[in-house]
């Protein structure tokens, strides 16, 4: 009886929750995915295509270096990959920030992009200083005006950005070096 | 005097002309870089009283970057001298009037002031483009070095290069790639 109650409380969680949990799929869910449109005469055909990822061949990772050292004691949580490369990433880094965002330059979730809270926090922060500085001007939605020279008003002109604000609690005004 | 000693006393004290490129260069921090040549620091003549001050040419002053939100929170104050003559003009505003106005000021704030600091501002020599009329251009004999790297954009790199930069993140197995 028990065990009929639980399955009967699995199944609803499962209808409600069908997103998260994917006990049923008709297709191999494991698998990069690009989508692919095409038409065929008067019908559009829609279909979703595994592709092998781009990235694997060119992955940089801390482990894999020659001189790598791990983390000293194996009971703590290991860093996530940023952390443990250390990487001083600045926001005219482009090449390595264009790798977080999507298409449409919006900066991927942290179950997509794997990084830690902080390291999540940080590059969030560097991609939109990169975005403003107008650096990734391929990388932006449709309806954007490119060049950035054509921004209205302060934004058409070069911006630069210090790093160091981005973990800032109380960002130091230009007039409190007179209060004592 | 002999002929080498004449040559010398020439080379020491004539006014050797620097050229400046502005673009992506934040103009406080330039200005301390500019104010040295402009004045003669950079000489071991160097003396007050001693005029050895020498010659800047700053082109690009249309592209310099300013730190952050700077663009719309500095503001440079005017006073006409009337009752309720005061303006505040941001400085995104003073650039869309004049882009040579913000390292000229820059400039200026950076030297103390004295009698001399009006005759040493008049060394100094700003375009806003990359045009430089031809019988200034022909002094020029010294570049300074920039103080901050000029970025790249991404379009600006070709494809096939971004494409085989090495790689930190992957995306995860299951990602719809768009
Ligand atoms: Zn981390």
């Amino acid at each position: 009886m028990a065990g009929l109650v639980r399955a009967g409380f699995s199944f609803a969680r499962n209808a409600i929750f069908s997103t998260s949990v994917r006990s049923i799929a008709t297709t191999n869910p494991l698998n990069l995915k690009e989508i692919r449109e095409r038409t065929e005469g008067s019908s559009i055909v829609i279909e979703a295509v595994n592709v092998p990822s781009p990235r694997t061949e060119l992955l940089v990772r801390a482990e894999n270096l020659p001189n790598h050292e791990p983390a000293v004691s194996p009971s703590e949580k290991p860093p996530c990959y940023m952390c443990a490369l250390g990487l001083d990433v600045k926001h005219t880094d482009v090449l390595i920030l264009s790798q977080f965002v999507r298409s449409d330059g919006c900066m991927l979730p942290r179950r997509i992009t794997g990084l830690c809270r902080r390291q999540q926090k940080k590059m969030g922060k560097l991609v939109t200083m990169a975005q403003k500085a107008g650096l990734m001007i391929n990388l932006t939605p449709g309806n954007c005006k490119k060049d950035p020279k054509k921004r209205r008003e302060h934004k058409k002109f070069n911006t630069y950005f210090d790093e160091r604000t981005i973990f800032m609690k109380k960002i130091p005004k230009p007039v409190d070096r007179f209060k004592r | 005097m002999s002929a080498a000693k004449r040559v010398q006393q020439w080379a020491t004290f004539a006014r050797t002309w620097h050229i400046f490129d502005c673009k992506w260069q934040d103009p406080y921090e330039s200005a301390n870089v500019i104010k040295k040549y402009l004045m003669g620091l950079h000489k071991p003549i160097y003396h007050p009283m001693n005029d050895c001050g020498d010659v800047v040419v700053c082109i690009n002053s249309r592209e310099i970057a300013l730190r952050g939100d700077e663009w719309r929170k500095r503001a440079y104050f005017h006073h006409t001298g009337y009752p309720g003559g005061a303006t505040w003009t941001l400085a995104w505003e003073l650039h869309n009037k004049d882009p040579t106005m913000i390292i000229k000021k820059a400039v200026y704030r950076a030297m103390k002031g004295n009698l001399q600091r009006r005759h040493t501002m008049e060394r100094l020599l700003i375009y806003p483009g990359e045009t430089v009329p031809e019988d200034v251009l022909q002094n020029v004999t010294n570049q300074i070095r920039q103080t901050r790297l000029v970025p790249t954009r991404l379009d600006q790199i070709p494809e096939e290069v971004s494409k085989a930069y090495p790689k930190v993140m992957d995306y995860p197995e299951d990602y719809i790639l768009k």
